[in-house]
């Protein structure tokens, strides 16, 4: 079971659309679904945070664990659409510079 | 100034404890004018605090925990207790990790965000205090 929207694009690009707060309570199903994506082959991921509205240190490590998972396996993961809040903590942890914000998750892999 | 009601949250943690800490949080927000900044970065402080009692205090097993809130005209400050483990670690050598961890960002981020952090352990048990200034 899944708590996350995730939609497979034609360009093969998977975006994963979390809601809510992603903090210890949700963070460990977000790391498990990001992993599952990319062990079943599908290595381009972007995430949607634009209903999150609350981030912490947990959902920011799902974020980098789903990110070195899928640079292991020669893809990718981007961000996209951070709310105020998610761009604040991204900031004060130095994580925008791993994690950077694209405007829209459908867009993300257009470079 | 006196509040309508007492911001304290009394509990045993468990899985409802993260949002029943956002909740008095609120109770809070909606009874003092406070600028965003503050309070997102109390938000995720205490946040931050709670969730490192919850899953280190017990080494996964309930404790009880108890988080005030107190506004002066100056500071917000959140006390927390709780009756576990001592917390091993040394708030001066806190610090953020490198950017690739998966782990190890909590404390740094409540440190980095409060104005004070502190720490002690008595015969009750452990006391996080959190500061914050309301400007």
């Amino acid at each position: 079971m899944s708590q996350f929207s995730t939609c497979t694009q034609p360009s093969g690009v998977v975006v994963v659309k979390p809601t809510g707060r992603l903090n210890m309570v949700a963070a460990p199903a977000l790391r498990k679904e990001l992993h599952t994506i990319v062990e079943g082959g599908q290595t381009r991921v972007a995430v949607d945070l634009s209903a999150v509205d609350f981030i912490d240190s947990s959902g920011l490590g799902a974020l980098i664990s789903g990110l070195k998972v899928a640079r292991q396996a020669g893809g990718d993961l981007r961000i996209a659409a951070p709310t105020r809040q998610v761009i604040a903590v991204l900031e004060l942890t130095n994580l925008n510079r791993v994690l950077r914000a694209h405007p829209d998750a459908g867009t993300a892999f257009d470079e | 100034m006196s509040d309508p009601q007492p911001l304290v949250l009394d509990t045993i943690t468990g899985p409802d404890t993260l949002a029943d800490i956002q909740q008095t949080l609120d109770r809070a927000w909606a009874c003092h004018k406070v600028p965003e900044i503050v309070r997102l970065h109390m938000d995720l402080a205490a946040g931050e605090i709670g969730a490192n009692i919850i899953e280190h205090s017990g080494d996964g097993q309930p404790v009880h925990m108890r988080m005030s809130i107190e506004l002066t005209a100056d500071t917000v400050r959140a006390v927390f207790t709780d009756d576990g483990h001592p917390a091993p670690m040394d708030l001066s050598r806190v610090q953020m990790p490198d950017e690739m961890s998966e782990y190890g960002r909590g404390l740094a981020i409540a440190f980095r965000v409060l104005d004070e952090l502190s720490y002690r352990r008595d015969t009750e048990g452990n006391h996080w205090i959190l500061v914050h200034s309301r400007t």
